[in-house]
């Protein structure tokens, strides 16, 4: 007679009974509950890679703030009003979500630059700087030296569309793209009376993040420090690296301190709160089909054991340890956990990839890969599960004889 | 392995045993490895009971029961299933088969349990018992001689060092219990193992050492 297998034939003492409905509606909720919880925690993650900035979503404008001091009725006539202290500084660095502070500084001595290819087009100008860890782009050539006589320039993306739309329509001058813009020298002239020095400039790029001319530091420190070396050096406008700019301390602190700032950017106080509420909304919606998707399954798992009582009880009695049944129920209930955790894998891997194809269209770049807190997440909900289920089978079967 | 009895009572025939004088219940008693048990237990002297307690399916007894180093009032579950594998077999009363495994199922889902026995031997002593032919039957469709001759078997297909034996032969015709007694004999003695039979009436089935009234 043919040797049989052990593990056959205690799968056919105490698994003959098992409902295969009852199985299919606690995996099909399970699967729902956690596909669910991992989609709350990709909406979550997701938002908060494009808040802190980690990705280079500046087109957001979320994550670099420009502030200055408000110019009021009171401030107007003051010099100096309108520049940070130290001490100010000091207490912005400290503020709530703020990472980095840079200073823009800005020239301190007269800027006249001229178009030497369309004759008479000249004018007074000014520059700043900040520091380049600011900068949401440094293209080639964004450096100077003393010495140098190009100049590079970085000009705010805002300015041209300004003169594109505005200036240009209204004075019947040619509309200028990007390209012909950072293909012209300017001739600069800074300083006053008999001591000038003369640049060429040319615009090397474009920033959505900082409406300004930006010049490298090195070309103001060297400006400043040659024609106006005792003015003050404080910067008028600071420049935020900020973690989170929909934290509601950040827009208070702002506000009680009577900081300006581009208002659209802190937009996303309102979306955070929206985000927030969805995320938490499914969240609880996926704890809850999770909670009934492993009550079901617990449930299904008793309702087995209890209909194998007899056999269970008999195999106990031939000296079948508890832990062997145990574990014997383990093996064929966890693969189907795990093969439940993983489609719902599988589901939040191609959701992600949807998602980042799509940011892509928006220009908002996210990871192709659901990141750490979706894989803990899964990890939380397979411990808690699995724990769960142990349980209840050791439970069930400890009370038999 | 040693057996020992420190003063066993039923605590359901607790009024009742001392109305007759019992050689088991409430004594101290100590059998030796390889010893040959019988216990003849008239009707509702607790028979079963005192098997149970052996094979630690009941606790309802005082008093403490040892096997070696076993102490059945103290043993886990573990232990105990570690206990009935490899050291303590039993053939119950009410055989106590698997209904929906077949004959041969019921065998191997014993002999799997350790794998010290082959399935040669094991096919052998069926048909020494005369159930080979039943291998494919369902244990649920076999008469009740056929039911304990199987159990039998069952009960010989792991290693022991003792045998329980509560009524073994009560559905079996004298030619089909020689055969039973026979091969318990045999691999009894290969096991060197020791037998306790409990059954109503005296009999010389093996050469017992020892004969207590229950």
């Amino acid at each position: 007679m043919k040797p049989l297998k052990q593990s056959r034939l205690v799968q056919k003492l105490l698994l003959r009974h098992r409902s295969n409905n009852r199985l299919w509606a606690s995996l099909i909720a399970l699967f729902a509950g956690t596909t669910l919880l991992l989609i709350a925690v990709m909406i979550w993650w997701n938002f908060s890679l494009i808040l802190s900035g980690t990705h280079d979503n500046d087109s957001l404008g979320s994550t670099f703030l420009t502030i200055g001091k408000q110019v009021t009725d009171q401030s107007m006539g003051k010099k100096g009003a309108s520049l940070f202290t130290p001490k100010e500084i000091l207490t912005i660095e400290n503020a709530p979500q703020v990472q980095d502070v840079g200073m823009l500084v800005s020239n301190r001595f007269p800027v006249y630059a001229s178009l030497s290819v369309a004759n008479g087009f000249s004018t007074d100008m000014f520059l700043e700087a900040v520091p380049d860890r600011f900068m949401d782009k440094q293209p080639n050539g964004w450096s100077w030296e003393e010495g140098n006589t190009q100049v590079p320039i970085i000009l705010s993306s805002d300015f041209l569309n300004l003169y594109n739309y505005g200036f240009a329509l209204s004075q019947n001058l040619p509309q200028l793209s990007q390209t012909t813009i950072q293909a012209l020298a300017f001739d600069i002239t800074i300083g006053r009376g008999l001591y000038t020095e003369q640049y060429t400039g040319r615009v090397v790029g474009f920033s959505d993040r900082i409406s300004s001319v930006l010049v490298p530091e090195s070309f103001i420190e060297h400006g400043n420090k040659t024609f106006a070396p005792n003015a003050p050096i404080a910067p008028s406008r600071l420049i935020l690296k900020v973690k989170d700019p929909s934290d509601k301390r950040f827009a208070e602190f702002l506000q009680m301190n009577s900081y300006t700032t581009n208002a659209e950017q802190l937009r996303w106080n309102k979306m955070r709160g929206v985000v927030d509420a969805v995320a938490t909304g499914t969240g609880i919606l996926a704890l809850l089909l999770m909670g009934i998707g492993t009550l079901v399954f617990i449930l299904f798992i008793e309702l087995t054991i209890a209909k194998a009582e007899a056999s269970l009880s008999l195999l106990l009695q031939m000296g079948y340890s508890p832990r062997y049944l145990g574990m014997f129920m383990l093996r064929r209930f966890v693969p189907l956990i795990v093969i439940t955790l993983m489609a719902s894998a599988v589901i939040a891997l191609i959701l992600q990839e949807v998602i980042a194809a799509k940011g892509k269209a928006l220009n908002v770049t996210l990871p192709d890969l659901p990141g750490w807190p979706v894989w803990v997440a899964l990890a939380a909900s397979a411990g808690v599960l699995l724990a769960f289920v142990s349980r209840s089978i050791f439970k069930a079967i400890n009370q038999e004889q | 392995m040693r057996l020992s009895l420190e003063h066993i009572v039923p605590i359901p025939l607790k009024d009742k045993i001392n109305e007759y004088n019992s050689r088991v219940w409430n004594q101290q008693l100590t059998f030796n490895s390889g010893e040959r048990v019988f216990i003849q237990a008239p009707s509702g002297t607790g028979k079963t009971t005192l098997v149970h307690f052996l094979y630690g399916l009941r606790k309802d007894y005082e008093g403490k029961i040892h096997w070696s180093a076993f102490k059945m009032h103290e043993i886990n579950r573990e232990q105990l299933s570690q206990l009935r594998a490899s050291s303590v077999s039993v053939i119950f009363q009410d055989m106590r088969l698997f209904p929906e495994l077949t004959t041969w199922e019921n065998i191997e889902v014993k002999r799997r349990l350790t794998n010290t026995v082959s399935e040669y031997d094991a096919e052998k002593w069926l048909d020494k018992l005369g159930v080979k032919h039943k291998a494919d039957s369902p244990a649920s469709k076999l008469s009740y001689g056929e039911q304990q001759r199987v159990a039998i078997v069952r009960a010989l297909v792991q290693p022991f060092e003792w045998l329980i034996m509560d009524e073994p032969f009560s559905h079996l015709d004298y030619a089909n219990r020689q055969r039973a007694i026979a091969l318990i004999d045999e691999v009894a003695t290969m096991n060197r193992a020791g037998l306790l039979l409990a059954d109503l009436d005296d009999n010389d089935y093996f050469t017992y050492s020892r004969k207590l009234l229950l």
